[in-house]
C-alpha cells in the first residue's frame, strides 16, 4: 500500500485553497520562460472577458523546467495584492503549478491537469499548449463555451495552417481516426481542447496510466476514450497556428507520441471502430480548416532520398511487417526517378494499415516498428508535397478529402488482416 | 456546522436517488426506513383519522425526502385499546383507515414509486375482541380452546417479569366467562396465543402469507421474545421460540424470497444474537441498546456508552443487519441501561416525571434534545453513519414535539403536521373531532413546525435530512461495511471508519457542547487525501503524523478517503 | 564320471543361480527407475509444452531468429527441440540412477561428472538463446535509428553491432562450458579490439562533424539555425 501518489503535497495544499471552481485551465510547460507569460496574460484576459463571475484557477503542470517558467506563472495569479495585470477581475483568479516530473512527459502532465480538475470539481477545462504564441482570448471562449453551456464534452481545435504544415496529421491521423472512429475529426491529437468534468474523471478513473501511457501520447487517447464513451464532441475554429521549425530528428519522437498512441488504441476499442462505415461530421464553430498559401521553403529532395534509403536498408523489417504485395509495390517505386515517383495514396493506405496490424501483433519490438514507419512516411509527404506545391486551399482541401475516402473504402482491408495470420 | 449553503436549494430537498445493488446484495441492508402510522399521517375523507389514500396522496413527499422503505404501524381491525396493537382481525383493515382495496391501491402506489412496505405482525398475542379468544373462551371444549395459554391458577410462569409495570399487576388475568386466568404479556386485554398449538402455528403463517401474497415486503414481527412459555423460566427467548420463528423463516424463503423479517426484541445485545441464528432466523433486528447509549453520549459528552455498547454486539451472520433508530412509537426503552445508568437518563431527559413511563421516557427527538438544531443534526448524522439500517420516525424529520398529557404513549403519535393552517393540514375535520389534538405550542406548535414552511425555507431541519439521506445514499459502505473505531485522547469525540471493498469514509462526531480539537491517528490511511462529504471539498492529505480537525459544538464531518 | 560332472555342472548352476539372484533385484530396480523415469519425463515434457506455448515461446525464438537457424539445420521448432531435450535428460538421469544401484564402480564417478556438467550446459544453452536475442533487436534498433537519421550505410552498422553480440554471447558460452576457454577468449578480444578500433578512427575522422552536432543538442539549449531548419513540421 506504499503507492507513492503523483500528486505532491505542497500541490496538494495548494489545490485545497483553490477550493471549487468552475473553469480550469491546464497549461503543460517544460522550459517555456520565453512565452508563458504571454500565454498565461492572454488566458486570463479570456477567462475575465467571457467567464467573469466564474470561479477559475489556471493550473501548471511542469516537466522539469529550470528556466523559471514556475515563478512566471505563479506570479501571474491575481488576488488580494495589487496585481499588475491591467484587467479588472470580480473575484481571486489563481495561478498555481506544480511540477510532475524532472523530465517532460505528456502523460503526466494530462494526468496532473485532469486529477487537479477532478479534485476542484471543475466544470469544463482546457488545455493549452505554451507554444501558441499566436493565442488570444477569443481561444478561450472558443474552446471553452461549448462546454460550460453544457451542449459538449469534448471540443477540439481547428486552425489556419500553412498547407504544408502537418502533414503527418493530413496524411495519416486524421484520415485513420476518421476511418476508423467514424468522426471527422481534423485534429485528434491536439495540444489544446477542453473537456467537462465528466470526461476527465471517467479518464481519470481509466487505469491505463502504465509507464508507456504517461511516455507515449495520451492527446489522442483522450479523443478516443471520448468517442468509446459516446461522449458529445465538437470543433472550435481558434485561429492561426504558426509554422513551427522542426529538424528531422523531431518526426520520430512525434510518431511515437501520436501514431504509437493511435495504433496502440486499436486493440482495446477493437469493438469500438471495427463496426463503423462511413463517416459523419461533427459540430464545428467557425471554419473547419483554412490553408494559409504562403511559399514554403522544404528540402523535398532529402525526403525522396531518405524514402528510398529506407526501403532498401529496411527491406529485412519490412519483409516481417508488410505483405509482400505491398513490398514490392514499394521497392518498384523506389526505383523510380523523381519526375515520375508518385507513392500512390492506395498504396499508402495499405501500408499504413498494414502497419497497424504487424504493430497489434507485436511482430517485432513495437517502437521499432514506429520507426520504421519513418522513412515510408517521408515518401508520402513527398507525394502529398509535390501534388500540391500549386494547388489552391480548395484543392489541397480536395486531395486530403479523397486520401480520407481512400481510408474508409480500404478498412475492409484493415479487417481482413487484423486478424490475418497468427 | 454542516453547510449545506449551497445556491442550488432545489437539490437541497431532493433525498438523492438510490445506487444500484450488487447481485444478492439485500436491499435492506440500504433502506431508508420511514416508521409511520396511517392514522396519523392524513386524512383524506374529513372524519379526523388518517386514512390508506390520505398516505398514498403524501407518498410523493417521501419520494422527496429520500424514503425507499415505509414501516406501517398496525392497522387491523382492533378496539384500539393499545393502539391497534390487539388485534381483532388479521385479514383486514380498520374501518377508520379505508378497505383493503384502499391498501392494495396504496401498496401499488408505493411500488410505483420504488418504495418498500413493511406492516407490523403482532405474533404473540390478539385483542380480546378477536374471535378466536372470544371462541376459546367460551367452554373448555371448544376447538380454539388451546389457542390461548388458560390456567386455573396463577403461579405458573411466576420468574417472568411484568412489561407494562405501570399498569399491570400480573402476567395473569381472571376471565369470568370460561372461569379460569389465561396468560398475557401485555396488557390484560391482550391475551397470549399459544404457540404450542400446532394450528396456532399454522394459521399465523396463513396470515403471513395473505399479506405477502398482497405484495408486502416484509414485517416488522412485534414481541417476538415472549412467544413460548416454559416453568421454570423467565419465558423469554426459548429454544421453542427461536425454532417457530425460524420454521416461519423458511416457508418465508421458500415461498417468498426477497421478503424481509425484522424482529422487535427489546434484549442485551448477546440476547439478541440468537434471532438472526446462522442467517436463518431474522433477516433484520433493532439494535435496542444502542438507542438510549446515544443519547447518553450525547449528554455526558462522553463516548464511552456508544463505543461501549458497540464492542459488545456480536457478530451476525452477514446477509443479517442492524435497524438503527432514535426514536419509534413507544417510549424510550432504558430497560437496557444499569441502574445508575437509568437514573442519569432520567434526571438528563425526564425531570418532570410524568414523561416517565413504563421504565421510558415518553417524548420525542425533538423535545428530548430541547429543540436544539445541531444536536438533531448530530443524533441524525449518527444514525446515518453507524452500522446499520436507519429508521426515522414520523414527525421526527421537521422536529415535531410531543404532548405528554395525552396518556400512555399517545403524546408521541399526534397528527403530521403539514401546513401552519387548518388542523395543521392534516385533516379537513373539526378540530375537535380529530383522534388526537395537535401540538399547538408556539414552539412545536403546527404554526411553527410544519412541512409546507419548511420546504420554502432553505436551511430548515427538512431540507437539511433529505440533504443527509442523499448524501448517505452516495455509497453503500454505510449500509453493508465494517467499522472500526479510533479511540483519539479527546473523549468527547466519536471516531470511527467505515469500509466497503476500496470505499473509506471517516466520520468524525464532538459529542460536546464545545468547539473540539482532535487528532486522530490516521496513519493506516496514509497518503489518502480527505473529501469531505456535503461540500466535496478537499482536506488535506494524511501523513505521519495525527490528523489535526477542529470541530464546533455537536458539529460531525464525513471524509471519503480518496488516494489519487 | 558322469555323476561328477553333472555335480560340477549343478554346482556351478547354483552358483550361477546364486550370483543371478543376487544381482537380480538389483536389475529389477534398474528397470523399474527406467519405468518410472519414462513416465516422469513423458509428464514433464508435456507440462513444460503446455507452458512454452502459454508463453508462445514459438513466437521469442521466431524473434531471436533462432528459428530460422534451426530450420536451415534441419531441426524441428524450437518448442519441439526443448521439449525432446528435456525429456531425454529426464529419462537418461532416472536411468542412470538406477544405474547407480548396480553398484559398478568407476562408473558412479562418470555419472556423478555427468550430472554436474549438465546444469552448465543448460546455462550455456540459455545464455546462447537469449544473446540471440538480443543481438537481432540491438541490430534492427541500430538499423531503423541509422535510417531515421540519414547515417550512411545503416546495414553495415546493423550487422556489425549483430556480429559483435553474436561473438560475445558465444564466447561466454563456451567459457560456461569449459570449451576452448582461453582460445576463445583471446579470439574474441583481438576481435573486439580490432572493431573498436577501427571504429573509433572512422568516427574521429569522419564523423567530426556529427559529434559536435551531437554535444550542441544534448548539452546546450536552444538549437542553431543549420540550414536544415526547413524540415517538415509533422503535426
Amino acid at each position: 500500500m506504499a503507492e507513492t501518489s503523483f500528486l505532491t503535497d505542497d500541490f496538494l495544499g495548494q489545490l485545497i485553497s483553490v477550493g471549487e471552481v468552475d473553469i480550469l485551465v491546464g497549461v503543460p510547460t517544460h522550459n517555456n520562460a520565453k512565452t508563458i507569460s504571454s500565454i498565461v496574460e492572454t488566458i486570463q484576459a479570456g477567462i475575465l472577458t467571457f467567464f467573469p463571475r466564474e470561479r477559475a484557477a489556471i493550473i501548471n503542470a511542469d516537466g522539469g523546467s529550470r528556466d523559471g517558467t514556475r515563478q512566471l506563472v505563479m506570479s501571474a495569479a491575481i488576488g488580494d495584492a495589487q496585481s499588475r495585470s491591467k484587467l479588472y477581475a470580480l473575484r481571486t483568479l489563481r495561478s498555481i503549478s506544480t511540477e510532475y516530473a524532472s523530465s517532460p512527459a505528456s502523460g503526466a502532465a494530462l494526468r496532473t491537469i485532469l486529477a487537479a480538475a477532478e479534485l476542484l470539481r471543475a466544470k469544463a477545462c482546457a488545455v493549452i499548449s505554451p507554444e501558441s504564441t499566436q493565442i488570444t482570448p477569443d481561444w478561450l471562449a472558443a474552446l471553452l463555451r461549448p462546454i460550460y453551456a453544457e451542449t459538449f464534452d469534448l471540443v477540439l481545435p481547428t486552425y489556419r495552417r500553412h498547407r504544408f504544415d502537418g502533414i503527418l496529421l493530413t496524411n495519416l491521423l486524421y484520415p485513420m481516426t476518421r476511418a476508423l472512429y467514424g468522426l471527422e475529426i481534423r485534429e485528434p491529437s491536439a495540444l489544446e481542447f477542453a473537456f467537462s468534468g465528466r470526461l476527465g474523471s471517467q479518464f481519470l478513473a481509466q487505469n491505463a496510466w502504465h509507464e508507456e501511457t504517461a511516455q507515449v501520447g495520451s492527446e489522442i487517447q483522450f479523443t478516443l476514450a471520448a468517442i468509446a464513451g459516446g461522449y458529445r464532441i465538437c470543433q472550435s475554429f481558434l485561429g492561426a497556428k504558426e509554422h513551427v521549425g522542426r529538424h528531422s530528428a523531431d518526426l520520430v519522437p512525434a510518431m511515437r507520441q501520436t501514431v504509437g498512441a493511435l495504433f496502440s488504441s486499436l486493440e482495446p476499442n477493437f469493438s469500438v471502430w471495427n463496426a463503423k462505415t462511413g463517416s459523419q461530421p461533427i459540430p464545428t464553430t467557425g471554419a473547419e480548416q483554412e490553408f494559409s498559401l504562403e511559399p514554403l521553403r522544404i528540402n523535398r529532395k532529402r525526403l525522396r532520398e531518405m524514402f528510398s534509403v529506407g526501403v532498401a536498408e529496411l527491406e529485412s523489417v519490412f519483409q516481417s511487417i508488410l505483405s509482400p504485395s505491398t513490398l514490392g509495390e514499394l521497392q518498384r517505386i523506389a526505383a523510380l526517378e523523381e519526375d515520375s515517383f508518385s507513392y500512390s495514396a492506395e498504396l499508402w493506405v495499405k501500408t499504413v494499415y498494414e502497419f497497424a496490424a504487424a504493430y497489434r501483433k507485436s511482430v517485432i519490438s513495437r517502437d521499432h516498428i514506429i520507426q520504421a514507419l519513418a522513412p515510408l512516411f517521408r515518401g508520402r509527404a513527398f507525394t502529398f508535397l509535390v501534388e500540391n506545391r500549386n494547388g489552391s486551399a480548395a484543392n489541397v482541401e480536395d486531395d486530403i478529402e479523397a486520401l480520407c475516402l481512400e481510408f474508409e473504402r480500404l478498412k475492409p482491408y484493415l479487417l481482413k488482416i487484423w486478424n490475418g495470420r497468427e | 456546522m454542516i453547510n449545506a449553503d449551497r445556491a442550488d436549494a432545489q437539490i437541497i430537498r431532493r433525498g438523492g436517488s438510490d445506487l444500484p445493488l450488487e447481485k444478492d446484495e439485500p436491499w435492506y441492508k440500504h433502506a431508508i426506513i420511514y416508521q409511520a402510522h396511517v392514522r396519523t399521517f392524513y386524512d383524506s375523507n374529513g372524519d379526523g383519522i388518517g386514512d390508506f389514500p390520505g398516505l398514498d396522496e403524501k407518498l410523493d413527499y417521501l419520494v422527496d425526502l429520500g424514503i425507499n422503505t415505509i414501516w406501517l404501524m398496525p392497522f387491523f381491525p382492533s378496539p384500539l385499546r393499545d393502539d391497534g396493537y390487539d388485534i381483532a382481525d388479521y385479514y383486514s383493515v380498520h374501518s377508520s383507515y379505508g378497505t383493503l382495496e384502499d391498501f392494495k391501491k396504496f401498496l401499488v402506489s408505493a411500488h410505483e414509486r420504488r418504495i418498500r412496505v413493511i406492516i407490523e405482525m403482532v405474533l404473540n398475542h390478539t385483542s380480546d375482541q378477536h374471535p378466536w379468544f372470544q371462541e376459546s373462551r367460551s367452554s373448555q371444549e371448544n376447538p380454539r380452546r388451546d389457542w390461548y395459554v388458560w390456567s386455573s391458577t396463577d403461579a405458573r410462569y411466576h420468574e417472568a417479569r411484568i412489561i407494562f409495570l405501570d399498569t399491570e399487576m400480573s402476567n395473569w388475568a381472571w376471565d369470568p366467562v370460561s372461569k379460569s386466568y389465561y396468560w398475557h404479556r401485555f396488557f390484560s386485554h391482550q391475551p397470549d396465543l399459544n404457540y404450542d398449538n400446532p394450528a396456532v402455528r399454522e394459521e399465523i403463517w396463513n396470515v403471513m402469507k395473505f399479506w405477502l401474497e398482497m405484495g408486502v415486503d416484509g414485517f416488522r414481527l412485534d414481541a417476538v421474545p415472549y412467544l413460548v412459555e416454559r416453568e421454570g423460566t423467565n419465558c423469554e427467548n426459548l429454544p421453542e421460540t427461536h425454532a417457530i420463528l425460524k420454521e416461519l423463516r423458511r416457508k418465508l424463503d421458500e415461498q417468498f424470497p426477497g421478503k424481509m423479517l425484522l424482529a422487535e426484541a427489546n434484549q442485551w445485545p448477546a440476547d439478541l444474537r440468537p434471532y438472526f441464528a446462522d442467517g436463518d432466523e431474522f433477516h433484520m433486528a433493532f439494535h435496542f441498546p444502542l438507542m438510549p447509549r446515544m443519547f447518553m453520549g450525547v449528554k455526558l459528552e462522553d463516548r464511552k456508552p456508544i463505543t461501549e455498547i458497540l464492542q459488545q454486539t456480536p457478530e451476525i451472520p452477514p446477509s443479517c443487519q442492524w435497524c438503527l433508530f432514535l426514536r419509534n412509537h413507544d417510549e424510550l426503552t432504558l430497560e437496557m441501561l444499569t441502574d445508575i445508568e437509568r437514573d442519569y437518563m432520567n434526571d438528563s431527559y425526564a425531570q418532570d416525571k410524568a414523561m416517565r413511563l413504563n421504565l421510558g421516557i415518553r417524548r420525542r427527538l425533538a423535545t428530548l434534545l430541547d429543540n436544539d438544531r445541531r444536536r438533531i443534526e448530530l443524533m441524525n448524522g449518527m444514525l446515518m453513519s453507524l452500522p446499520g439500517t436507519p429508521s426515522i420516525y414520523y414527525g421526527d424529520e421537521i422536529g415535531m414535539g410531543d404532548n405528554i398529557n395525552l396518556g400512555d404513549r399517545n403524546g408521541v403519535r399526534t397528527p403530521m403536521q403539514w401546513s401552519g393552517g387548518w388542523n395543521g393540514g392534516f385533516s379537513a375535520a373539526d378540530p375537535e373531532k380529530l383522534y388526537a389534538p395537535l401540538i399547538q405550542d408556539p414552539v412545536y406548535g403546527f404554526p411553527a413546525v410544519n412541512v409546507l414552511s419548511q420546504k420554502r425555507t432553505q436551511h430548515s431541519l427538512l431540507n437539511w435530512m433529505g440533504r443527509l439521506i442523499a448524501v448517505r445514499k452516495t455509497t453503500h459502505a454505510f449500509g453493508s461495511g465494517s467499522i472500526e473505531f479510533l479511540y483519539p485522547g479527546n473523549q468527547r469525540i466519536l471516531a470511527y471508519v467505515r469500509q466497503l471493498g476500496d470505499e473509506k469514509i471517516l466520520v468524525v462526531n464532538n459529542l460536546s457542547n464545545a468547539a473540539q480539537a482532535v487528532e486522530l491517528d490516521l496513519r493506516r490511511y496514509k497518503g489518502n487525501i480527505l473529501i469531505e462529504m456535503f461540500g466535496k471539498n478537499i482536506f488535506p492529505r494524511v501523513g505521519e503524523l495525527p490528523y489535526l480537525l477542529t470541530l464546533g459544538p455537536y458539529q460531525f464531518y464525513w471524509f471519503r478517503l480518496r488516494r489519487i | 564320471m558322469w555323476e561328477m560332472i553333472v555335480s560340477e555342472l549343478t554346482q556351478a548352476m547354483g552358483d550361477l543361480a546364486r550370483g543371478f539372484a543376487h544381482i537380480l533385484p538389483r536389475i529389477i530396480v534398474v528397470v523399474i527407475m527406467a519405468l518410472v523415469g519414462w513416465v516422469v519425463a513423458y509428464l514433464a515434457k508435456v507440462i513444460l509444452r503446455s507452458i512454452l506455448r502459454l508463453i508462445k515461446f514459438d513466437r521469442l525464438s521466431e524473434n531471436a531468429g533462432a528459428s530460422q537457424l534451426l530450420t536451415k539445420a534441419a531441426l524441428p521448432s524450437a518448442t519441439d527441440l526443448l521439449c525432446r531435450f528435456v525429456f531425454w535428460l529426464a529419462w537418461l538421469g532416472f536411468i542412470l540412477l538406477g544405474v547407480r544401484v548396480l553398484g559398478i564402480v568407476g562408473l558412479q564417478e562418470q555419472i556423478a561428472k555427468f550430472f554436474l556438467f549438465l546444469p552448465r550446459l543448460f546455462v550455456a544453452l540459455l545464455i546462447m538463446f537469449f544473446g540471440l536475442l538480443l543481438a537481432t533487436f540491438l541490430a534492427r534498433a541500430a538499423l531503423l535509428a541509422a535510417v531515421n537519421a540519414n547515417f550512411p550505410s545503416p546495414r553495415l552498422l546493423s550487422v556489425s553491432v549483430r556480429t559483435i553480440i553474436i561473438i560475445f554471447v558465444l564466447s561466454m558460452a563456451f567459457e560456461e562450458v569449459g570449451v576452448a576457454e582461453q582460445t576463445m577468449l583471446v579470439a574474441f578480444g583481438v576481435a573486439f579490439g580490432a572493431m573498436m578500433l577501427g571504429l573509433a578512427i572512422a568516427f574521429g575522422t569522419g564523423g567530426k562533424e556529427l559529434a559536435q552536432q551531437f554535444l550542441e543538442k544534448r548539452f546546450v539549449h536552444g538549437r542553431k539555425d543549420d540550414g536544415k531548419e526547413d524540415e517538415l513540421s509533422p503535426l
